[in-house]
């Protein structure tokens, strides 16, 4: 038995759904997803639950991270209804449902929230760094300090307790039995998605946009590989400057072409960027941009006289590390890949 | 008898019929024939090209009758016998052979067979046509006028129409008041003009006109004669309040009436009086006292002058040459407890709600109780498994949906939730269900062996579905209100079409010839049929097929005189013994019991026989023939058959 909810939509439409409502059933969407299985069939029906504000359907399901928003659904919906930004904006709903502070859903629904949580961020930086009387050396030891304690606390206190409640509402709550050993024997699922998202390859015609996220992500996780376990900044060894060099390149030219396409529109998945996606989208390509440039100065003996540069590269670490990793976008790196995990388990 | 000369047309119909019958071996086995004078083969036996080649053939080498074998009768017999009158031959010796539906379509698997039935048919249509005569029509002299039944939508825009051409128009309404059922609708779908807008934009034209008399509270009676001259007896009910009066006397004169009984026009959500009015523009602006109800108290006559309880019924006679009949619909009355009508005060039906929405303003409350979330369920009445009505009523699905749109607007608080079955909002009324969606109504569905059920607990009432749409899961909806969208039915009243011997369809509304060959004639010559009496309709299929009734009413009459075939049953009045059954016999009541040379005997209504031959072989003394189906054609025809 379930009871519709009407007023559900408008909550969505906060996460950045538009128009679903308008859904007359046609099953196009449907039919045209190269993901949807007879098994794991969508987006109609994450629609359909939608429209009639089925909650615990909603935050029981996997299907909206099995979708990788190629938008062939929104191309060839007759209502214009763009399933393919609901199942978009059910991936913002349900991170904020799965973070326990409750600060994701905050930060999605009110962008002035998270303006001022960067302008915090930029002032305690700016606090920070009057206390230490702006001296360089002591400034870049206390930032890769900082980016070692932010890593272990935002992992262990807001992530991993998440994706157990990810985990307690999609495979728990709805009473799906998972004996031990499938849990260890299918861990495999969500190494490989994690460090592949393999499954975009999935969607027609991806191969571009697979492997530029591909590299980006590879990029990123070297990237902070080498700042915070290599200390890039202090590295002495040519081989660690040079592939800093190389990774920081990659994050920021890739990027660079993301905040490109949803500048452009061309793109059915680049159409409708709410704030989260700018964010996301933005300080990831000015985190690559940064780092590149404060080594450069490093390396040129410019960095002493030009200390606002790295600044600048600290408020954008902080609120990177603070705000947009645990609360903001970054999250779908694991939801996307635990959700292939839980999928799997499901099966 | 002179030797006849006959010409034979066989038609490739394209491939139609060359694909399976061997025309050239048809024409070859006919050609020799004696009476034939010339045999050919031809691709299209119906273009212009061969037409012109027939006249032409017909007139140079002076042939006595045409035979063509092609499709069937019911598509070229007209068109082949024109072909004949052009050329100047009568009409009636051209003979039709069938080679299509009954030779290639009926026997694709057997070419060989399939040629042989063609020869036989072919030669049986010459044998016939060796005896075919000459006929001429029948004449009958007819009124030039047109009686209306039903001033609803339907029945005023046919009298405008009508009276357009020169014709004369006797509109008759029962009720007291114009409109139909249009008039109790306030906003209407896909127009931004009122249901009341567009009655008085009707009713403003049709009195200005001369050709047109408007009689309300008026019923035909009888009906007597046939196309041509109907001779109808209309009862006037009198509305016992005199045409002139002072409009504040009446107010008056409404306020002190002490009868209050149910009011239709607001299918009995309200009470009205006995002296009343529907709304304040309604048409005529002549008020009415309802006699059945009127206790003669006589309260109202001491306010109001014009209030004259000494008008009487009136009987009047009229005879008109055609009659369109577009005497509407009623709604469906749900069954005692049918999805908790009757049984629960929450319940109310589609009309019902477009009244209560209407009638309000600001929130919306029924019987006292604020009213938010709102259930519709669809095809109540309609799509029956169980009744009879299996028909779906076209209308109800955008109705509603309009009436949700509407209801929205003006009350923004409520939600609609639609328990339908398939939505049918065809055309552009699809507009209509985007809107809806868009502004948030959600729409659950079932097939026909999971209907919603409506249960009723404590003071709640609760509607549930197995909804097809997500999954077959259960949903269920606290219902403020149910509205139940109730299609619509015959009327209820139907002594008119009884009266006429209209025959109904299957859905029991009255029906057509054909649907889309002859949509609005009946087989009672003479009677057409327009708007929602043929079955639901909206507005616009009620007009259109008044218009086009209308033109069929006109086209009959219009030369003042009627040809009728002279394909009808004769009476050899010598041999008659009136038995009588041939009067049974007919379906058409085409035979008349008369007196002649002080003998009783039969005779035939030519204007109404349609030369079915269903009266010739019951007549045992063997005393009816069928022009153009005489024995001896017959017998001819069998004779090469067999
Ligand atoms: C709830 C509801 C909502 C609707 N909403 C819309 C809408 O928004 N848009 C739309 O296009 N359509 C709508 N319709 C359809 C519309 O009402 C019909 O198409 C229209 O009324 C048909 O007109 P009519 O003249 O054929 O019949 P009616 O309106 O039924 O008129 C028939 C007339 O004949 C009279 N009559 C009956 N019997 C006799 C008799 N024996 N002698 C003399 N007179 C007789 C009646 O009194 C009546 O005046 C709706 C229908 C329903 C039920
Ligand atoms: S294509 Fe559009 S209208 Fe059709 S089911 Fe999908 S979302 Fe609904
Ligand atoms: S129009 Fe719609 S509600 Fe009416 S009978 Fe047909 S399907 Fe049912």
């Amino acid at each position: 038995m379930a009871k519709i909810n009407p007023s559900f939509g408008k909550e969505l439409k906060k996460y950045g759904a538009i128009n679903f409502n308008a859904c007359y059933n046609c099953g196009n969407c449907t039919a045209v997803c190269s993901l949807s299985t007879e098994d794991v069939s969508f987006p109609r029906e994450m629609v359909r639950v939608s429209t009639l504000g089925l909650e615990d359907e909603i935050q029981s399901s996997l299907k909206p991270w099995e979708c990788y928003y190629c938008g062939e659904c929104s191309t060839h919906c007759p209502q214009e209804a763009n399933p393919g930004e609901l199942m978009m904006s059910l991936r913002r709903y349900l991170t904020a449902k799965y973070d326990w502070t409750g600060l994701s859903g905050l930060m999605y629904k009110s962008l002035p929230l998270t303006i001022s949580a960067f302008v915090l961020s930029l002032i305690g930086v700016l606090y920070f760094a009057f206390s230490v009387n702006f001296d360089l050396e002591k400034m870049v030891h206390w930032g890769h300090l900082f980016e070692m304690i932010a890593i272990g606390t935002v992992g262990f206190v807001i992530l991993l307790p998440n994706v157990a409640r990810m985990w307690w509402l999609t495979i728990l709550k709805p009473g799906t039995k998972v004996p031990f050993k499938k849990y260890v024997s299918s861990i495999g699922e969500l190494i490989v998605h994690m460090f592949t998202q393999k499954r975009a390859l999935g969607c027609d015609d991806n191969q571009l946009r697979w492997f530029e996220h591909f590299i980006m992500v590879i990029g990123y996780l070297s990237l902070l590989f080498t700042t915070v376990f290599l200390n890039w900044f202090s590295s002495e060894y040519l081989i660690v400057t040079l592939f800093g060099y190389l990774v920081s390149t990659i994050v920021f030219v890739v990027t660079f072409d993301f905040v490109l396409s949803r500048i452009k529109k061309k793109k059915q998945i680049s159409k409708h960027s709410q704030p989260s996606d700018w964010f996301f989208v933005i300080w990831l390509f000015l985190m690559g941009l940064s780092a590149f440039m404060v080594r450069l100065f490093i390396d040129l003996d410019l960095l002493e006289s030009n200390k606002w540069l790295y600044l600048v590269h600290l408020t954008v670490l902080v609120q990177w590390a603070l705000i947009i990793v645990p609360f903001g976008k970054w999250t779908h790196f694991l939801y996307r890949s635990f959700a292939m995990y839980f999928a799997k388990l499901k099966a | 008898m002179k030797k006849k000369k006959i010409g034979v047309y066989i038609c490739h119909c394209g491939g139609n019929i060359s694909d399976y019958v061997d025309v050239e071996k048809v024409r070859q086995a006919v050609e020799g024939e004696d009476i034939v004078f010339l045999a050919k083969t031809t691709m299209f036996a119906c273009s212009d090209a061969n037409q012109r080649e027939m006249v032409n053939d017909i007139e140079a080498n002076g042939l006595t009758s045409v035979v063509v074998a092609s499709c069937s009768p019911k598509l070229h017999l007209l068109t082949f016998r024109n072909v004949s009158q052009r050329a100047n031959l009568n009409k009636y010796t051209y003979v039709h052979a069938n080679i299509r539906e009954q030779a290639s379509w009926a026997h694709s698997d057997n070419k060989i067979g399939a040629t042989e039935k063609a020869i036989h048919l072919v030669k049986a249509a010459i044998a016939k046509a060796n005896y075919a005569e000459a006929l001429e029509s029948n004449k009958v002299k007819a009124q030039k006028s047109v009686a209306i039944i039903g001033a609803g939508v339907a029945g005023m825009k046919a009298a405008i129409s009508l009276s357009n051409k020169d014709c004369e128009v006797i509109l008759i309404e029962k009720e007291p008041f114009v409109g139909g059922r249009v008039a109790q609708w306030n906003s209407l779908s896909t127009t931004t003009e009122t249901g009341k807008e567009i009655v008085k934009r009707l009713y403003d034209d049709l009195i200005t006109r001369d050709n047109i008399t408007i009689c309300t509270n008026s019923e035909v009676i009888s009906n007597k004669g046939s196309v041509g001259n109907f001779t109808l007896k209309i009862k006037t009910t009198p509305r016992y309040i005199r045409q002139s009066f002072h409009p504040e006397d009446l107010t008056r004169a409404i306020e002190v009436c002490p009868v209050s009984v149910p009011d239709e026009f607001n299918f009995r959500l309200t009470q009205r009086k006995a002296i009343y009015k529907n709304y304040p523009g309604e048409y005529p602006q002549t008020p009415v006292i309802d006699i059945k109800n009127c206790t003669r108290c006589g309260a109202c006559e001491k306010v109001c002058p014009a209030v004259d309880f000494n008008e009487k019924e009136e009987i009047t006679e009229i005879t008109v040459g055609s009659v369109l009949m577009a005497t509407g619909f009623d709604p469906y009355t749900p069954g005692y407890g049918e999805f908790g009508y009757a049984t629960s005060e929450n319940v109310i039906t589609l009309p019902q709600f477009k009244r209560l929405i209407d009638e309000q303003s600001g929130t919306l409350v029924y019987k006292g109780k604020v009213i938010k979330n709102i259930a519709y369920i669809y095809c109540v009445g309609s799509r029956q498994t169980k009744g009879d009505n299996t028909y779906c009523s076209r209308n109800c699905c955008t109705s509603t949906i309009h009436a949700a749109v509407t209801a929205k607007s003006k009350f923004p608080d409520i939600n609609n939730f639609h328990f339908n079955r398939g939505l049918r909002t065809y055309g552009k009324q699809e507009i209509l269900y985007a809107d809806s969606l868009r502004s948030g109504d959600i729409y659950l569905q079932s097939y026909e062996d999971g209907l919603p059920t409506v249960t009723i607990e404590g003071n709640k009432t609760i509607v549930k579905i197995n909804d097809i749409l997500t999954n077959g899961k259960e949903i269920e909806v606290e219902a403020d209100l149910v509205v139940l969208v109730t299609g619509m039915v015959p009327r209820a009243d139907n002594k008119v079409g009884t009266l006429f011997k209209l025959p109904k369809g299957r859905d029991k509304f009255y029906n057509e010839i054909h649907m889309k060959l002859r949509p609005v004639e009946t087989v009672i010559d003479g009677v057409t049929i327009a708007g929602a009496c043929q079955g639901p309709k909206n507005i616009a299929e009620s007009v259109n097929s008044a218009l086009s009734a209308a033109t069929k009413s006109y086209s009959i009459i219009s030369k003042g005189e009627l040809e009728s075939e002279p394909l009808v049953a004769i009476i050899d009045q010598d041999k008659c013994t009136w038995c009588g059954a041939c009067e049974k016999a007919c379906p058409f009541d085409a035979i008349l019991k008369v007196e002649d040379k002080g003998k009783i005997v039969a005779e035939i209504n030519n204007s109404v026989c349609k030369g079915c031959g269903m009266c010739a072989p019951v007549c045992e003394p063997d005393a009816i023939n069928v022009t153009a189906c005489s024995s001896t054609e017959i017998m001819s025809m069998i004779d090469t058959l067999v």
